[in-house]
């Protein structure tokens, strides 16, 4: 299975992709800026989200909520969303509507801010405030990436406070604020255009030079703020935190570790695939199914290129449950990586797995386009969509060992403990 | 030569269109009664295969509520000459993506592989299903998995909402008031011998249905179905249906009192509709209307308008026999009142007024031109034939699904909103900080308000 490329660049340097699959007659169109909340500067953390939300308060040609009406009426869908490194918009619409949600995307990147309006801020910093709430702090263990990244990061590091930021920051962001993001990082030489789905490129050339092309480059990107290398990458030391208010016990175990596209992140999350990508990987073996002392475990690596990335592990417990037992089991099982042999078998279920996920994946022509997206913002090598598994595949049981040995290791380690309520109650 | 000047007020014109049609659906029988649906979908080398049983939630007792779901759970757990690790090892090293689960009208398990993992897949699956051990240390195991998972939902806010809303739509003592999953109580009770006769009495050839989608001819499919499930045996009475009944006979206001909480959960609703209803399609452009997309009138008011919330929407979730109809957000505590009134007058206006002409037009063009999205995916295309297996919907229905939606008018929307939406006898439940609240839930006057009684969300 080979998923079609075709990248070339505006004059005023978009970046564009092309990747046709006429199986249904749809068409994804997806947008990253190079901007997220690594590049938000103190005091205005969540900048980046409130800005994305912005972008859906109308343009000058289509005033209002109109973008999103008319994706919907055009029997469309779309969002946006925005992490550490970036910022993504998407629409997939029927393939004839294609002109459509080039027309919509294209006036936001050009015709956004004269549209701005205090009432319109206002708006959606209540929104924005609300979801925090629903997600953050109205939901049980909801602040775990935030305390997370909190501990991972120093505090002069871009991914030291989450992209939702705090409710003081959102607060505090102003009509300027908004429009200064925007003329800072919005700019076609500062995004990646991908296509996948039902068209005809020659036709999509044009219509992207129709309503891309008129848009001027904008001036050079300022770096990131604050520190954004960390060295050494490990932290040194093991640090702490306890919360409470849950129903039950949960732990949460980072590592810092290599930046995504190094070989180690490829070794990492093979390494996180062995851990706990299936019931047979060594966590739920043994420690859910085998000694029942945890009651599910996940472990993931972060996609993100600025410093430093990390390996999460989380194991929930049952009522009553000690989370210093939880911690210990975690800890004693990912450790014997490192001291323990492994086996292939293991390395090679784990590689099979991410093989099969990814093709599962790749059916959604949405789907696909972002992940070209990412591989073109990151790396410039959309290509990549069809070799990285490679990387995978070169990933040996030695190297899964070593890269324990190496990252995996009591002085890079922070421990996020979540105790329950009715144990707080019994302390 | 210049180019022309683009006006770019002007909404740019629609392309070539191309026709989209339903991958058809081929339909076999085995001699044991087993039936089989397949439908071609060739692009990626991915198949998805279920195995549909009457073995839902409504074919438990009320009093063992949650044996569904943990037979379902425990078929992993060792199965023929296999144990659960050697399952797993299996799983995980065909890639294959294994998903079981329970809905009300039933039973599931199957997988989504790689095209060349197909038959690997069939004879596991053949396993899981026909030959489970259910190991004593397994069945604890997954009844203190399922215990954990209820403690966990007591614990957030919007699952406690969400189980609150179906103990107020319907009757007590019915299923459908039930969680689905089952409560503390009845899953404590429940042993090894019972899950083993549920599986016995539910899991059998008669009435069940195999469902596959992707990269496999009909004749490749019906030649694994042969091969291992051909000799399965079993045939017995299909599970009754369940009682449909209201609790309420007037709209009255519940609090789920959660002292301290920065929103409110808000969940109003009551009983909606059966898959087969012949307003289906014009109920699904109403709900569109209402609150199904972005641009729907609860949304726009809500969110958009108010700022009060990160989203509100609508929905009818209909089964074989009568389901719900609901619309939920979470708003910060403050305008709790103010929201539930306004998400009361939505409701009321679309009853009251033929919706416009441009609502009607965008609602049905919406859902006419995302149902292509969602076919996509192996998992997706077995999803639809899934329903067709599930509520008896025609073969040709997905055929059709487009035109059905297309041809809905706006008196057919209103007869919907009127027969549908039942402002006067809903459930108007709220997950809160009640002393916070109460007071101007009282001062609404929609209808009476009561503090639900903490042991009686757990007790059937």
């Amino acid at each position: 299975m080979q998923i079609p490329i075709e990248r070339y660049e505006l004059d005023n340097g978009l970046k564009v992709v092309l990747s046709e699959d006429h199986t249904t007659p749809v068409v994804a169109l997806n947008l990253w800026y190079n901007v997220g909340s690594r590049n938000e500067r103190p005091g205005r953390t969540g900048l980046a989200h409130l800005f994305e939300h912005m972008m859906f308060q109308g343009t000058v040609h289509v005033p209002g909520t109109g973008h999103i009406a008319h994706v919907e009426r055009a029997g469309g869908s779309l969002n946006a969303s925005t992490w550490l490194d970036r910022t993504n918009y998407y629409d997939t619409v029927p393939s004839d509507r294609l002109e459509l949600a080039l027309w919509l995307e294209s006036d936001r990147l050009g015709w956004f801010v004269p549209a701005l309006t205090q009432e319109k801020l206002d708006n959606q910093r209540e929104v924005v405030k609300n979801e925090r709430r629903q997600r953050v702090d109205n939901q049980p263990y909801g602040d775990w990436d935030e305390r997370l990244q909190m501990m991972l990061y120093p505090p002069d590091h871009p991914y030291h406070h989450a992209a939702i930021g705090s409710m003081e920051d959102l607060d505090a962001a102003s009509l300027d604020d908004v429009r200064d993001f925007f003329q800072t990082y919005y700019a076609p030489n500062n995004a990646v255009l991908t296509l996948c789905g039902d068209f005809d490129p020659a036709e999509a050339r044009r219509l992207i030079e129709k309503w891309f092309g008129p848009i001027p480059r904008g001036p050079a990107i300022p770096p990131i703020p604050g520190r954004t290398t960390l060295d050494p990458l490990k932290l040194g030391r093991e640090v702490r935190e306890t919360r409470g208010g849950v129903p039950l016990a949960r732990v949460y175990l980072a590592w810092r570790i290599p930046v995504y596209g190094t070989q180690d992140y490829y070794v990492a999350d093979v390494a996180s695939e062995l851990l706990a990508g299936g019931k047979s990987a060594r966590l739920y073996r043994e420690l859910v199914r085998g000694r029942r002392v945890v009651q599910s475990v996940t472990a993931f690596v972060l996609p993100v290129v600025t410093g430093g990335s990390a390996l999460i592990a989380r194991g929930s417990g049952a009522a009553g449950d000690d989370p210093e037992v939880l911690e210990r089991a975690l800890r004693d099982e990912i450790r014997r990586l490192a001291t323990g042999p492994v086996d292939l078998a293991e390395v090679e279920r784990a590689v099979t797995g991410l093989e099969a996920r990814h093709m599962f994946d790749l059916q959604r022509v949405n789907e696909r386009a972002d992940q070209i997206s990412q591989l073109t913002t990151f790396f410039d090598d959309p290509g990549l969509i069809n070799t990285e598994l490679d990387r995978y595949r070169a990933v040996t049981a030695a190297d899964v060992q070593r890269f324990a040995a190496e990252y995996l290791t009591d002085d890079n380690l922070v421990v996020l403990t979540y105790v329950s309520a009715d144990a707080e109650v019994a302390r | 030569m210049s180019a022309p000047v683009l006006d770019r007020a002007q909404v740019p014109p629609r392309g070539p269109l191309r026709p989209f049609h339903f991958t058809p659906v081929h339909r076999r029988r085995l001699a044991n009664g087993l039936t089989i649906l397949v439908a071609e979908q060739r692009t990626f080398p991915v198949v998805t295969v279920d195995l549909l049983l009457d073995a839902g939630g409504r074919a438990e007792p009320g009093e063992r509520a949650g044996v569904a779901v943990m037979t379902t759970t425990l078929l992993e757990s060792g199965a023929g000459s296999l144990d659960a690790e050697e399952i797993a090892e299996r799983v995980d090293g065909l890639g294959l993506s294994l998903d079981s689960g329970v809905s009300w009208d039933t039973g599931q398990a199957g997988f989504t592989c790689l095209r060349a993992r197909l038959e690997a897949g069939f004879e596991l699956l053949a396993d899981l299903i026909r030959r489970p051990t259910f190991p004593e240390a397994e069945v604890e195991r997954v009844r203190e998995e399922r215990l954990t998972t209820i403690q966990q939902r007591r614990g957030t806010p919007s699952s406690v909402a969400d189980e609150a809303q179906s103990r107020w739509i319907f009757a007590p003592g019915t299923a459908f008031a039930r969680p689905l999953g089952g409560m503390e109580w009845t899953v404590e009770e429940i042993h090894r011998g019972e899950i083993s006769a549920f599986h016995a009495r539910r899991y059998r050839a008669a009435g069940a249905t195999l469902v596959a989608a992707g990269d496999a001819s009909v004749d490749e499919i019906v030649a694994l179905a042969e091969r291992w499930f051909g000799d399965w045996e079993g045939t017995g009475e299909p599970s009754p249906p369940a009682v449909v009944r209201p609790r309420l006979d007037q709209t009255t206001i519940v609090l789920v009192d959660r002292p301290g909480t920065v929103q409110s959960e808000i969940r109003i609703g009551h009983i909606g509709i059966e898959r087969t209803a012949p307003d289906y399609a014009a109920v699904t452009v109403m709900n569109a209307i209402l609150g199904g997309t972005f641009t729907s009138r609860l949304n726009l008011n809500l969110r958009e308008r108010l700022g009060y919330t990160y989203g509100v929407s609508s929905s009818f979730a209909s089964r074989r026999q009568q389901g719900t109809f609901g619309m939920q957000t979470a708003v910060q505590t403050e305008v709790t009142a103010h929201s539930v009134s306004e998400m009361l007058r939505d409701m009321r206006e679309i009853r009251e007024a033929p919706v416009t002409h441009a609502e009607l037009d965008d609602a049905r063009n919406f859902l006419a031109g995302v149902f292509p999205l969602g076919l996509q995916t192996t998992d997706g295309v077995a999803g639809k034939l899934t329903s067709i297996a599930t509520y008896g919907l025609p073969d040709d229905y997905y055929d059709h699904y487009r035109d059905q939606l297309l041809a809905v008018t706006a008196d057919d929307v209103l007869d919907a909103a009127q027969r549908r939406l039942w402002p006067d006898r809903a459930a108007v439940v709220i997950a809160g900080d009640a002393q916070k609240i109460r007071g101007e839930l009282e001062a609404l006057d929609v209808g009476p308000v009561i503090v639900a009684d903490p042991a009686e969300l757990e007790a059937e």
